[in-house]
Protein backbone atom coordinates (compact mmCIF):
# COMPACT_ATOMS: atom_id res chain seq x y z
CA UNK A 1 0.00 0.00 0.00
CA UNK A 2 1.49 3.42 -0.87
CA UNK A 3 2.46 5.61 2.07
CA UNK A 4 -0.07 8.30 1.32
CA UNK A 5 -2.89 5.75 1.55
CA UNK A 6 -1.62 4.55 4.92
CA UNK A 7 -1.50 8.15 6.12
CA UNK A 8 -4.99 8.74 4.78
CA UNK A 9 -6.24 5.58 6.49
CA UNK A 10 -4.77 6.64 9.86
CA UNK A 11 -6.21 10.13 9.49
CA UNK A 12 -9.63 8.82 8.38
CA UNK A 13 -9.72 6.44 11.34
CA UNK A 14 -8.91 9.28 13.78
CA UNK A 15 -11.52 11.56 12.25
CA UNK A 16 -14.12 8.78 12.21
CA UNK A 17 -13.58 8.16 15.93
CA UNK A 18 -13.80 11.90 16.50
CA UNK A 19 -17.00 12.21 14.45
CA UNK A 20 -18.60 9.44 16.52
CA UNK A 21 -17.47 10.54 19.97
CA UNK A 22 -16.82 14.28 19.46
CA UNK A 23 -14.62 14.06 22.57
CA UNK A 24 -11.70 16.18 21.47
CA UNK A 25 -13.74 18.80 19.62
CA UNK A 26 -16.07 19.28 22.60
CA UNK A 27 -13.27 19.32 25.15
CA UNK A 28 -10.99 21.67 23.22
CA UNK A 29 -13.80 23.88 22.00
CA UNK A 30 -15.18 24.33 25.49
CA UNK A 31 -11.69 24.91 26.84
CA UNK A 32 -10.91 27.59 24.25
CA UNK A 33 -14.25 29.32 24.87
CA UNK A 34 -13.52 29.36 28.61
CA UNK A 35 -10.11 30.91 28.03
CA UNK A 36 -11.70 33.60 25.86
CA UNK A 37 -14.43 34.32 28.39
CA UNK A 38 -11.84 34.75 31.13
CA UNK A 39 -9.90 37.11 28.88
CA UNK A 40 -13.07 39.09 28.22
CA UNK A 41 -13.53 39.49 31.96
CA UNK A 42 -9.99 40.79 32.23
CA UNK A 43 -10.37 43.20 29.33
CA UNK A 44 -14.09 43.95 29.58
CA UNK A 45 -14.45 43.72 25.80
CA UNK A 46 -12.66 47.01 25.28
CA UNK A 47 -12.28 47.33 21.51
CA UNK A 48 -9.04 49.34 21.76
CA UNK A 49 -7.44 46.43 23.66
CA UNK A 50 -8.37 44.05 20.87
CA UNK A 51 -6.25 46.19 18.59
CA UNK A 52 -3.32 45.94 21.03
CA UNK A 53 -3.52 42.38 22.29
CA UNK A 54 -6.12 40.56 20.17
CA UNK A 55 -3.58 38.37 18.36
CA UNK A 56 -2.20 37.16 21.65
CA UNK A 57 -5.65 36.44 23.10
CA UNK A 58 -6.73 34.40 20.09
CA UNK A 59 -3.54 32.33 19.96
CA UNK A 60 -3.36 31.60 23.67
CA UNK A 61 -6.86 30.12 23.42
CA UNK A 62 -5.98 28.14 20.27
CA UNK A 63 -2.67 26.94 21.73
CA UNK A 64 -4.35 25.53 24.82
CA UNK A 65 -7.04 23.94 22.69
CA UNK A 66 -4.41 22.34 20.44
CA UNK A 67 -2.66 20.86 23.48
CA UNK A 68 -5.91 19.30 24.63
CA UNK A 69 -6.59 17.87 21.15
CA UNK A 70 -3.12 16.40 20.74
CA UNK A 71 -3.22 14.84 24.16
CA UNK A 72 -6.60 13.26 23.37
CA UNK A 73 -5.39 12.02 20.00
CA UNK A 74 -2.52 10.12 21.60
CA UNK A 75 -4.20 8.96 24.79
CA UNK A 76 -6.70 7.16 22.53
CA UNK A 77 -3.77 5.27 21.04
CA UNK A 78 -2.78 3.99 24.46
CA UNK A 79 -6.06 2.09 24.75
CA UNK A 80 -5.70 -1.54 23.71
CA UNK A 81 -2.09 -0.89 22.68
CA UNK A 82 -3.22 0.56 19.39
CA UNK A 83 -0.06 2.69 19.16
CA UNK A 84 2.23 -0.31 19.57
CA UNK A 85 0.13 -2.05 16.91
CA UNK A 86 0.72 0.81 14.49
CA UNK A 87 4.44 0.85 15.22
CA UNK A 88 5.04 -2.88 14.76
CA UNK A 89 2.97 -2.94 11.56
CA UNK A 90 5.00 -2.79 8.33
CA UNK A 91 3.64 0.72 7.62
CA UNK A 92 6.38 3.35 7.24
CA UNK A 93 6.65 5.43 10.40
CA UNK A 94 6.49 8.66 8.46
CA UNK A 95 3.12 7.62 7.03
CA UNK A 96 1.70 6.93 10.50
CA UNK A 97 2.98 10.26 11.74
CA UNK A 98 1.61 12.05 8.66
CA UNK A 99 -1.79 10.49 9.31
CA UNK A 100 -1.81 11.63 12.92
CA UNK A 101 -0.74 15.09 11.76
CA UNK A 102 -3.50 15.30 9.16
CA UNK A 103 -6.25 14.40 11.63
CA UNK A 104 -4.99 16.93 14.21
CA UNK A 105 -4.69 19.60 11.52
CA UNK A 106 -8.25 19.07 10.28
CA UNK A 107 -9.56 19.05 13.84
CA UNK A 108 -7.76 22.31 14.64
CA UNK A 109 -9.13 23.95 11.50
CA UNK A 110 -12.65 22.85 12.44
CA UNK A 111 -12.23 24.36 15.87
CA UNK A 112 -10.86 27.61 14.46
CA UNK A 113 -13.81 27.94 12.09
CA UNK A 114 -15.92 28.21 15.25
CA UNK A 115 -13.53 30.17 17.45
CA UNK A 116 -12.35 32.96 15.18
CA UNK A 117 -15.90 34.32 14.60
CA UNK A 118 -16.57 33.96 18.32
CA UNK A 119 -13.39 35.88 19.04
CA UNK A 120 -14.44 38.63 16.62
CA UNK A 121 -17.78 38.97 18.43
CA UNK A 122 -16.53 38.75 22.05
CA UNK A 123 -13.69 41.18 21.54
CA UNK A 124 -15.38 43.59 19.13
CA UNK A 125 -12.77 43.06 16.44
CA UNK A 126 -12.76 45.89 13.92
CA UNK A 127 -14.60 45.12 10.67
CA UNK A 128 -11.80 46.85 8.79
CA UNK A 129 -9.41 44.04 9.82
CA UNK A 130 -7.92 41.96 7.03
CA UNK A 131 -9.89 38.73 7.63
CA UNK A 132 -8.44 36.99 4.58
CA UNK A 133 -4.98 37.55 6.02
CA UNK A 134 -6.10 36.26 9.41
CA UNK A 135 -7.48 33.13 7.73
CA UNK A 136 -4.10 32.47 6.07
CA UNK A 137 -2.32 33.05 9.39
CA UNK A 138 -4.66 30.64 11.14
CA UNK A 139 -4.06 28.05 8.42
CA UNK A 140 -0.25 28.32 8.64
CA UNK A 141 -0.29 28.59 12.43
CA UNK A 142 -2.42 25.47 12.79
CA UNK A 143 -0.05 23.64 10.48
CA UNK A 144 2.87 24.57 12.75
CA UNK A 145 1.04 23.53 15.92
CA UNK A 146 -0.26 20.29 14.41
CA UNK A 147 3.09 19.28 12.87
CA UNK A 148 5.26 19.95 15.92
CA UNK A 149 2.50 18.89 18.26
CA UNK A 150 2.10 15.50 16.58
CA UNK A 151 5.83 14.94 16.65
CA UNK A 152 6.21 15.84 20.32
CA UNK A 153 3.07 14.01 21.36
CA UNK A 154 4.51 10.89 19.70
CA UNK A 155 7.74 11.59 21.56
CA UNK A 156 6.06 11.95 24.93
CA UNK A 157 3.81 8.93 24.31
CA UNK A 158 6.52 6.78 25.92
CA UNK A 159 7.10 9.00 28.92
CA UNK A 160 5.74 9.01 32.39
CA UNK A 161 3.52 12.11 32.79
CA UNK A 162 2.66 12.26 29.09
CA UNK A 163 0.20 15.12 29.47
CA UNK A 164 2.76 17.16 31.39
CA UNK A 165 5.60 16.60 28.97
CA UNK A 166 3.80 17.61 25.77
CA UNK A 167 3.46 21.35 26.50
CA UNK A 168 6.95 21.45 27.97
CA UNK A 169 8.38 20.15 24.70
CA UNK A 170 6.04 21.86 22.26
CA UNK A 171 6.04 25.43 23.55
CA UNK A 172 9.79 26.20 23.69
CA UNK A 173 10.45 24.92 20.16
CA UNK A 174 7.37 26.74 18.87
CA UNK A 175 8.47 30.17 20.15
CA UNK A 176 9.31 31.62 16.71
CA UNK A 177 6.10 30.21 15.21
CA UNK A 178 3.97 31.55 18.07
CA UNK A 179 5.66 34.94 17.79
CA UNK A 180 4.94 35.00 14.05
CA UNK A 181 1.29 33.90 14.47
CA UNK A 182 0.60 36.49 17.13
CA UNK A 183 2.36 39.33 15.32
CA UNK A 184 0.78 38.52 11.95
CA UNK A 185 -2.71 38.31 13.46
CA UNK A 186 -2.08 41.54 15.33
CA UNK A 187 -0.94 43.28 12.17
CA UNK A 188 -3.95 42.01 10.19
CA UNK A 189 -6.33 43.15 12.94
CA UNK A 190 -4.87 46.61 12.44
CA UNK A 191 -5.25 46.27 8.67
CA UNK A 192 -1.92 44.88 7.39
CA UNK A 193 1.46 46.44 8.12
CA UNK A 194 4.30 44.00 8.73
CA UNK A 195 2.09 40.93 8.43
CA UNK A 196 3.75 39.67 5.23
CA UNK A 197 7.12 39.37 6.91
CA UNK A 198 5.64 37.31 9.76
CA UNK A 199 3.75 35.06 7.35
CA UNK A 200 7.01 34.34 5.54
CA UNK A 201 8.71 33.41 8.83
CA UNK A 202 5.78 31.15 9.65
CA UNK A 203 5.81 29.49 6.22
CA UNK A 204 9.57 28.94 6.42
CA UNK A 205 9.20 27.52 9.91
CA UNK A 206 6.53 25.11 8.68
CA UNK A 207 8.66 23.85 5.80
CA UNK A 208 11.75 23.33 7.99
CA UNK A 209 10.01 21.69 10.92
CA UNK A 210 7.71 19.49 8.88
CA UNK A 211 10.73 18.20 6.94
CA UNK A 212 12.71 17.72 10.14
CA UNK A 213 9.86 15.86 11.81
CA UNK A 214 9.57 13.55 8.79
CA UNK A 215 13.34 12.97 8.71
CA UNK A 216 13.51 12.14 12.41
CA UNK A 217 10.29 10.10 12.48
CA UNK A 218 12.13 6.78 12.65
CA UNK A 219 14.28 7.96 15.53
CA UNK A 220 11.24 8.75 17.64
CA UNK A 221 8.77 6.10 16.57
CA UNK A 222 10.48 2.83 17.38
CA UNK A 223 8.44 0.25 19.20
CA UNK A 224 10.13 -0.55 22.49
CA UNK B 1 44.59 5.78 28.95
CA UNK B 2 44.60 4.01 32.31
CA UNK B 3 42.42 5.17 35.17
CA UNK B 4 45.37 6.54 37.11
CA UNK B 5 46.70 8.50 34.12
CA UNK B 6 43.23 9.92 33.52
CA UNK B 7 43.05 11.03 37.14
CA UNK B 8 46.44 12.75 36.86
CA UNK B 9 45.34 14.57 33.70
CA UNK B 10 42.13 15.57 35.40
CA UNK B 11 43.94 16.90 38.49
CA UNK B 12 46.26 18.91 36.23
CA UNK B 13 43.33 20.35 34.26
CA UNK B 14 41.51 21.22 37.47
CA UNK B 15 44.56 23.03 38.87
CA UNK B 16 45.02 24.96 35.61
CA UNK B 17 41.34 25.95 35.62
CA UNK B 18 41.57 27.17 39.19
CA UNK B 19 44.63 29.27 38.31
CA UNK B 20 42.82 30.74 35.28
CA UNK B 21 39.77 31.57 37.41
CA UNK B 22 41.96 33.40 39.94
CA UNK B 23 43.74 35.38 37.22
CA UNK B 24 40.37 36.24 35.63
CA UNK B 25 39.01 37.36 39.00
CA UNK B 26 42.04 39.61 39.54
CA UNK B 27 41.64 41.19 36.10
CA UNK B 28 37.87 41.61 36.44
CA UNK B 29 38.08 43.29 39.88
CA UNK B 30 41.43 45.09 39.86
CA UNK B 31 43.26 44.84 36.53
CA UNK B 32 40.53 46.32 34.33
CA UNK B 33 39.86 50.07 34.55
CA UNK B 34 36.50 51.27 35.90
CA UNK B 35 34.13 52.10 33.07
CA UNK B 36 33.51 55.84 32.66
CA UNK B 37 29.69 56.08 32.61
CA UNK B 38 28.46 52.85 34.22
CA UNK B 39 31.04 52.64 36.99
CA UNK B 40 31.93 49.51 38.91
CA UNK B 41 28.78 47.61 37.96
CA UNK B 42 30.20 47.24 34.44
CA UNK B 43 32.70 44.70 35.85
CA UNK B 44 29.92 42.11 35.83
CA UNK B 45 30.48 42.10 32.06
CA UNK B 46 33.62 39.97 32.57
CA UNK B 47 31.45 37.14 33.94
CA UNK B 48 28.28 37.84 31.98
CA UNK B 49 29.75 37.56 28.47
CA UNK B 50 32.09 34.58 29.03
CA UNK B 51 29.23 32.67 30.71
CA UNK B 52 27.05 33.11 27.61
CA UNK B 53 29.91 32.22 25.30
CA UNK B 54 30.70 29.03 27.25
CA UNK B 55 27.02 28.09 27.23
CA UNK B 56 26.88 28.39 23.44
CA UNK B 57 29.99 26.23 23.11
CA UNK B 58 28.41 23.61 25.40
CA UNK B 59 25.12 23.68 23.46
CA UNK B 60 27.08 23.38 20.22
CA UNK B 61 28.73 20.29 21.65
CA UNK B 62 25.30 18.96 22.61
CA UNK B 63 24.04 19.42 19.03
CA UNK B 64 27.11 17.80 17.47
CA UNK B 65 27.00 14.88 19.92
CA UNK B 66 23.26 14.42 19.29
CA UNK B 67 23.79 14.25 15.52
CA UNK B 68 26.60 11.76 16.16
CA UNK B 69 24.28 9.72 18.36
CA UNK B 70 21.51 9.60 15.75
CA UNK B 71 24.02 8.47 13.12
CA UNK B 72 25.93 5.89 15.20
CA UNK B 73 23.91 5.20 18.37
CA UNK B 74 27.12 5.47 20.40
CA UNK B 75 26.71 5.69 24.21
CA UNK B 76 29.74 8.00 24.27
CA UNK B 77 27.90 10.47 22.04
CA UNK B 78 24.94 10.41 24.40
CA UNK B 79 27.17 10.99 27.43
CA UNK B 80 28.69 14.02 25.67
CA UNK B 81 25.22 15.33 24.80
CA UNK B 82 24.09 15.17 28.43
CA UNK B 83 27.28 16.89 29.57
CA UNK B 84 26.85 19.67 27.00
CA UNK B 85 23.21 20.32 27.86
CA UNK B 86 23.64 20.34 31.64
CA UNK B 87 26.78 22.46 31.72
CA UNK B 88 25.41 24.79 29.05
CA UNK B 89 22.24 25.35 31.04
CA UNK B 90 24.24 26.11 34.19
CA UNK B 91 26.39 28.70 32.37
CA UNK B 92 23.39 30.23 30.63
CA UNK B 93 21.79 30.60 34.08
CA UNK B 94 24.84 32.55 35.25
CA UNK B 95 24.42 34.78 32.20
CA UNK B 96 20.68 35.26 32.78
CA UNK B 97 21.14 36.07 36.48
CA UNK B 98 24.10 38.42 36.07
CA UNK B 99 22.33 40.33 33.27
CA UNK B 100 19.48 41.82 35.34
CA UNK B 101 21.88 42.66 38.19
CA UNK B 102 23.71 44.87 35.68
CA UNK B 103 20.60 46.10 33.89
CA UNK B 104 18.77 47.40 36.96
CA UNK B 105 21.18 50.27 37.76
CA UNK B 106 22.14 50.90 34.11
CA UNK B 107 18.84 50.59 32.24
CA UNK B 108 16.60 51.27 35.25
CA UNK B 109 14.73 47.98 34.78
CA UNK B 110 15.58 44.37 35.57
CA UNK B 111 14.40 42.95 32.29
CA UNK B 112 13.34 44.13 28.84
CA UNK B 113 11.97 42.03 26.00
CA UNK B 114 14.87 42.86 23.78
CA UNK B 115 16.08 40.55 21.01
CA UNK B 116 19.12 39.10 22.75
CA UNK B 117 17.45 38.71 26.14
CA UNK B 118 14.44 37.04 24.62
CA UNK B 119 16.56 34.66 22.57
CA UNK B 120 18.66 33.76 25.62
CA UNK B 121 15.55 33.10 27.66
CA UNK B 122 14.13 31.01 24.81
CA UNK B 123 17.32 28.93 24.71
CA UNK B 124 17.25 28.49 28.46
CA UNK B 125 13.66 27.23 28.29
CA UNK B 126 14.56 24.86 25.44
CA UNK B 127 17.46 23.18 27.18
CA UNK B 128 15.51 23.02 30.41
CA UNK B 129 12.80 21.12 28.52
CA UNK B 130 15.54 18.85 27.12
CA UNK B 131 16.64 17.92 30.65
CA UNK B 132 13.02 17.43 31.76
CA UNK B 133 12.49 15.06 28.81
CA UNK B 134 15.50 13.07 29.98
CA UNK B 135 14.07 12.99 33.50
CA UNK B 136 10.67 11.74 32.42
CA UNK B 137 11.57 9.12 29.83
CA UNK B 138 12.70 5.68 30.99
CA UNK B 139 16.43 4.99 30.65
CA UNK B 140 17.59 2.56 27.98
CA UNK B 141 17.83 3.10 24.26
CA UNK B 142 14.70 5.25 24.06
CA UNK B 143 15.84 8.19 26.19
CA UNK B 144 19.01 9.08 24.27
CA UNK B 145 17.17 8.74 20.97
CA UNK B 146 14.35 11.10 21.92
CA UNK B 147 16.78 13.55 23.48
CA UNK B 148 18.99 13.56 20.38
CA UNK B 149 15.97 14.18 18.13
CA UNK B 150 14.88 17.07 20.37
CA UNK B 151 18.36 18.55 20.19
CA UNK B 152 18.14 18.50 16.38
CA UNK B 153 14.89 20.47 16.65
CA UNK B 154 16.70 23.06 18.78
CA UNK B 155 19.50 23.34 16.24
CA UNK B 156 16.94 24.19 13.56
CA UNK B 157 14.94 26.40 15.90
CA UNK B 158 17.62 28.74 17.24
CA UNK B 159 18.44 30.47 13.90
CA UNK B 160 14.73 31.04 13.15
CA UNK B 161 14.24 32.27 16.70
CA UNK B 162 17.12 34.65 16.20
CA UNK B 163 15.63 36.13 13.01
CA UNK B 164 12.10 36.38 14.37
CA UNK B 165 13.11 37.92 17.68
CA UNK B 166 15.59 40.34 16.16
CA UNK B 167 12.81 41.59 13.92
CA UNK B 168 10.58 41.90 16.96
CA UNK B 169 12.81 43.86 19.39
CA UNK B 170 16.31 45.27 19.81
CA UNK B 171 17.67 47.11 22.88
CA UNK B 172 20.68 45.15 24.15
CA UNK B 173 24.03 46.96 23.78
CA UNK B 174 25.59 46.07 20.42
CA UNK B 175 28.38 43.51 20.67
CA UNK B 176 31.58 45.30 21.68
CA UNK B 177 33.76 42.80 19.83
CA UNK B 178 33.52 42.56 16.04
CA UNK B 179 30.53 44.90 16.32
CA UNK B 180 31.49 47.48 13.71
CA UNK B 181 33.82 50.49 13.52
CA UNK B 182 32.49 52.31 16.62
CA UNK B 183 32.61 49.33 18.92
CA UNK B 184 35.63 48.23 20.85
CA UNK B 185 37.05 47.86 24.33
CA UNK B 186 39.85 49.67 26.11
CA UNK B 187 42.95 47.43 25.79
CA UNK B 188 43.03 46.54 29.51
CA UNK B 189 39.33 45.70 29.42
CA UNK B 190 39.98 43.40 26.49
CA UNK B 191 42.75 41.65 28.44
CA UNK B 192 40.37 41.12 31.37
CA UNK B 193 37.67 39.80 29.04
CA UNK B 194 40.04 37.37 27.32
CA UNK B 195 41.31 35.98 30.64
CA UNK B 196 37.72 35.55 31.77
CA UNK B 197 36.80 33.86 28.52
CA UNK B 198 39.71 31.43 28.87
CA UNK B 199 38.81 30.72 32.51
CA UNK B 200 35.12 30.14 31.83
CA UNK B 201 35.80 27.91 28.84
CA UNK B 202 38.26 25.90 30.91
CA UNK B 203 35.74 25.56 33.72
CA UNK B 204 32.98 24.52 31.31
CA UNK B 205 35.32 22.01 29.68
CA UNK B 206 36.33 20.58 33.05
CA UNK B 207 32.73 20.23 34.22
CA UNK B 208 31.70 18.59 30.94
CA UNK B 209 34.60 16.18 31.20
CA UNK B 210 33.48 15.23 34.74
CA UNK B 211 29.88 14.81 33.67
CA UNK B 212 30.88 12.81 30.60
CA UNK B 213 32.92 10.36 32.67
CA UNK B 214 30.17 10.14 35.25
CA UNK B 215 27.56 9.35 32.57
CA UNK B 216 29.75 6.64 31.06
CA UNK B 217 30.41 5.17 34.51
CA UNK B 218 26.67 5.15 35.16
CA UNK B 219 26.10 3.24 31.89
CA UNK B 220 28.78 0.74 32.83
CA UNK B 221 27.32 0.27 36.29
CA UNK B 222 23.84 -0.39 34.89
CA UNK B 223 25.26 -2.90 32.41
CA UNK B 224 27.19 -4.78 35.09
CA UNK B 225 24.18 -4.90 37.39
CA UNK B 226 22.12 -6.40 34.58
CA UNK B 227 24.83 -8.99 33.87
CA UNK B 228 24.98 -9.86 37.55
CA UNK B 229 21.22 -10.32 37.69
CA UNK B 230 21.31 -12.53 34.59
CA UNK B 231 24.13 -14.59 36.12
CA UNK B 232 22.08 -15.11 39.27
CA UNK B 233 19.11 -16.25 37.21
CA UNK B 234 21.23 -18.85 35.42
Amino acid sequence: MPSWRIAAAVAARDLRIEARTREALLAMGFYAVLVMVIFSFAFAGDASLTGLAGGGLLWVALLFAALVALDRSFSREAAESSWTGLLISPAPRVAVLAGKFASSFVLLLGLEALLVPLFAVLFNAPRSANWGGIAVTVLLGSWALAANGTYFAAMSAHARQRGLLLPLLLLPVSIPAVLAMVEATQAYLAGGGMANYWLRILAGYNVIFTALGAMLADAVLEAE
Amino acid sequence: MSGAAKSRWFAGAAAATLALLLIALYWALIGAPTEATMGTIQRIFYYHVPAAFSAWVAFGLNAAASAWYLARRSPKADALAVAGAEVGLAFLSVNLISGPIWAHPVWGVWWVWDARLTLTLAMWVMYASYLILRQLTPPGSLQPRLAAALSMFFAADIPIDYMAIRWWRTQHPAPVLFGGPDSGLAPRMLVALLWSLAAFLALAGLLMWMRYRQALAQDELTRRRQQQLLAQEA
